[in-house]
């Protein structure tokens, strides 16, 4: 853990923070925020094999602000319609029962779960480097000649540990004592999101591969991954990619192509070009998602 | 100029037809080479085409055995574990054949290298590693052995999504409700059937007017009937229009006649393609055909001496089977061993369900080059075997001269056709007398009796 850039009585703060979540996520004495109504709905939906897009149209239609959100990212620039997209069931027809479903419920839980007082910009770019995951992850399945559907989720959820460990430190923190800094919170999410990740994966009945590539993406353990969808590894790469993409203080071209996983991947040169003239895109689509 | 290492043969691509090169020229004493972009050796046999197919197929088969089990047995099977156990048996079984060649390679002295080769003249080869970096090998001796890819039709996008191609399908996660399959070829016959075996409803489209054309037709007929019953149907003498993802829940089909069709997911099998786009074949003085495939003589060599090209690379027939011998018969030729007999029947296995497999003339060649040909049927209903596993398909044809002695040809359909054409095979090769079948014994009950039927089928015509 580094903890270097803080002071004694922080660095205090964050052990003990720290000794009383990881106690907390261990024996699960946890009051773990719910799915979202909608998203569980979503992910039933989704998972009958008898449901109809039309089930799930008037699931988005419940809720005015999922359904603006959904229009939206129809019209943005990763899913080009060729006209404007104007009502629901228009860009329903477009997006597809898969993409709507993750969006329905990645859109969901966003609002429903992680809407966290005095974090939102941080908790905004956790989602728009999700979502450059989720995004990254197809194209890199994609040029793996390997199934897309699932890379999309596990990108988008990857992180989804990271707004529960503030939502967790707010729950054990003192109402009325100062807010505590981001460095703080970041120093303690590095070391527990995973974990934390894995555990709300679990409550929530995730499909196995997404839980797995919640558990597993990072460089240091996405070998121990078993499923054959790879989720792992692809969101292992895809959230290098999409670092890239949100900030550009991150690892540079040349440093991502030298990165294990590229080679565990087998990706050649080319494909890492091909990957990287992807980023524009990519960058455009978060927006839409997020404005 | 970075220096080069030298070897005595090099060998690109590590399929079927490159690891038994490699493997030819080691046991021969030659300090051998071998290239290969991905990072597992074995090639497409192991990681897209044959092993990953037929294990699927047999652990469909399984679980459809075992679903029908439940009639007898109380128990039930998990509604979820369908595709996520397959998938998983799958990429079990394929990493450990993967292990099982990359240690034979290893236990040959071979020296593998992880990287893209690339011509740069007719006996140097540049190897891109995946940092770029170039490693420089030389050798007198080359093969080509790079194999083949799905062919992307232009009128068709394949996404990977939703409409997939054999190497994308195998990454399903989970079965569609119904599946359109381009082609009517082995890949896309054998797919079509495991997946209408799974419960999904499926459409095969093709140009021409039955599957699998070039196999004997009371054998398609089967299989096309057992296709049918499993919910599967066939649109024969059709052309793809177009094909498209709506863009909402299903892959659209039009056909030439304006007929649509649609389906949750497709599966493109329009033909393979050869791999030579990275090779730069042209800087070893070759030029590759108009069909994008690297042509040879009967020795495996191409127009360039000392460069030989074997497997999927050259074309048909395209089976792991043949591409092994070639790389093998390739490298004796070049280092001037005995390779033996040339194999003059070689067998054609389909595993569609149920299987179909051939050796020899077919009926309408035997009538060309003899002048007429005697028909003896056996149908595994009538065998004790077939009767005992409840079998409801299966028919073996021997084709025989026109006096009913010589056997000339073996057409099988039904369960264990790739096994049991082997027998015929024999027969061939030694040119055994139809009446051999009849004299000897057979284990009984087995399917191998359908020869003796077959054969007396043959003698009862003969009589007359
Ligand atoms: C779905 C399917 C089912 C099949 N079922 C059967 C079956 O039941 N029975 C049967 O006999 N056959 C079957 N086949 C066919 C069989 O898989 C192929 O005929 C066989 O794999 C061809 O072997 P190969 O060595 O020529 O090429 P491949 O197996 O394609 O191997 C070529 C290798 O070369 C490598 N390579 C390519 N370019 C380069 C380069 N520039 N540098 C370095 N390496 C390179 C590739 O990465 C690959 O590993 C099936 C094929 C498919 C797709």
């Amino acid at each position: 853990m580094s903890l270097a850039s803080t002071c004694p009585t922080e660095q205090a703060e964050i052990e003990a923070l720290l000794s009383r979540l990881t106690i907390q996520l261990e024996q699960e004495a946890l009051d773990l925020p719910l799915l979202p109504v909608v998203a569980t709905q979503v992910l039933q939906i989704s998972g009958d094999p008898n449901a109809d897009v039309t089930k799930l149209s008037a699931l988005i239609q419940q809720d005015q602000a999922l359904a603006g959100q959904i229009l939206r990212i129809a019209n943005s620039p990763a899913y080009a319609a060729r006209s404007p997209i104007v009502s629901l069931q228009q860009s329903i027809a477009w997006l597809g029962m898969n993409i709507l479903a993750s969006l329905a419920f990645t859109v969901s839980v966003q609002s429903g779960v992680f809407k966290v007082k005095g974090y939102e910009k941080e908790i905004q770019a956790l989602w728009r480097q999700a979502l450059a995951t989720g995004l990254y992850g197809k194209e890199i399945a994609r040029r793996n000649r390997h199934n897309v559907e699932n890379a999309f989720l596990c990108g988008i959820l990857h992180t989804i540990g990271k707004p529960l460990i503030i939502h967790l430190i707010l729950q054990n923190t003192d109402k009325e004592s100062p807010q505590l800094s981001w460095t703080m919170i970041d120093t303690i999410i590095q070391e527990l999101s995973i974990l934390a990740g894995g555990k709300l994966a679990e409550a929530w009945q995730l499909p196995e591969p997404v839980q797995e590539a919640i558990r597993f993406y990072p460089d240091e353990t996405y070998h121990q991954a078993t499923s054959p969808t790879k989720g792992a590894i692809i969101t292992c790469l895809a959230d290098h990619l999409a670092s890239a993409v949100v900030d550009p203080s991150s690892l540079d071209e040349a440093a991502i192509c030298a990165l294990p996983v590229v080679q565990d991947l087998n990706f050649y040169p080319e494909d890492m070009d091909a990957l990287f003239e992807l980023k524009e895109t990519i960058q455009q689509s978060v927006e839409s998602f997020l404005t | 100029m970075t220096s080069s290492s030298s070897y005595d043969l090099i060998v690109i691509g590590s399929g079927p037809a490159g690891q038994k090169a490699a493997i030819q020229g080691a046991k021969a004493g030659k300090h051998v080479a071998l290239i290969e972009q991905t990072r597992e050796v074995g090639g497409a046999c192991v990681y897209q085409g044959t092993i990953p197919s037929k294990t699927l197929r047999e652990t469909a088969l399984k679980m459809v055995q075992f679903l029908h089990a439940t009639d007898v047995f109380d128990f039930r099977m998990r509604d979820d574990l369908k595709i996520a156990s397959l998938m998983t048996r799958l990429d079990k079984v394929v990493r450990a054949h993967g292990e099982f060649m990359a240690e034979q390679i290893s236990r040959n002295g071979i020296d593998r290298f992880h990287g893209r080769a690339q011509f740069q003249s007719d006996r140097e080869i540049k190897v891109q590693g995946l940092d770029g970096k170039p490693t420089m090998l030389s050798a007198p001796l080359l093969v080509i052995a790079t194999g083949s890819r799905p062919r992307v039709p232009d009128n068709i996008p394949i996404d990977h999504e939703n409409i997939l191609d054999s190497d994308s399908i195998l990454s399903l996660v989970y079965l569609p409700k119904s599946l359109t399959v381009l082609g009517g070829g082995v890949i896309a016959s054998e797919y079509a059937s495991i997946f209408a075996l799974l419960g999904v409803q499926v459409t095969m489209i093709d140009t021409a007017d039955r599957p699998l054309k070039f196999m004997d037709k009371e054998l398609t007929d089967q299989f096309c009937e057992a296709f049918e019953k499993t919910g599967g149907s066939y649109r024969g003498q059709q052309k793809i229009q177009s094909a498209q993802w709506d863009g909402f829940s299903k892959v659209i089909t039009q056909l030439g006649n304006g007929e649509t069709f649609e389906s949750e997911k497709m599966l493109v099998a329009l033909g393979r393609v050869a791999n030579i786009e990275h090779l730069n074949v042209q800087a070893a003085g070759l030029t590759p055909t108009a069909r994008g495939l690297v042509s040879v003589n009967d020795h495996c060599q191409t127009t360039v001496n000392h460069i030989y090209a074997v497997g999927d690379v050259i074309g048909p027939p395209s089976l792991a089977s043949c591409s092994m011998e070639q790389g093998r018969r390739a490298v004796c030729h070049a280092l001037k061993l005995d390779s033996g007999d040339v194999p003059e029947h070689i067998p054609m296995g389909i595993y569609t369900i149920p299987e179909m497999s051939s050796v020899g003339l077919s009926e309408q060649e035997a009538i060309d080059q003899y002048g007429g040909a005697l028909v003896g049927r056996a149908n595994f209903q009538e065998i004790a075997r077939g009767q005992i596993s409840g079998m409801t398909n299966g028919l073996l044809k021997m084709i025989v001269d026109t006096n009913g002695e010589k056997l000339l040809g073996v057409h099988i359909v039904g369960e264990g056709a790739t096994e049991l054409i082997h027998i015929g095979q024999m027969g061939l090769l030694h040119n055994i007398h139809i009446d051999r079948f009849v004299e000897n014994i057979f284990n009984f009950p087995t399917l191998a009796e359908t020869y003796r039927v077959a054969a007396l089928d043959i003698a009862k015509q003969r009589k007359k």
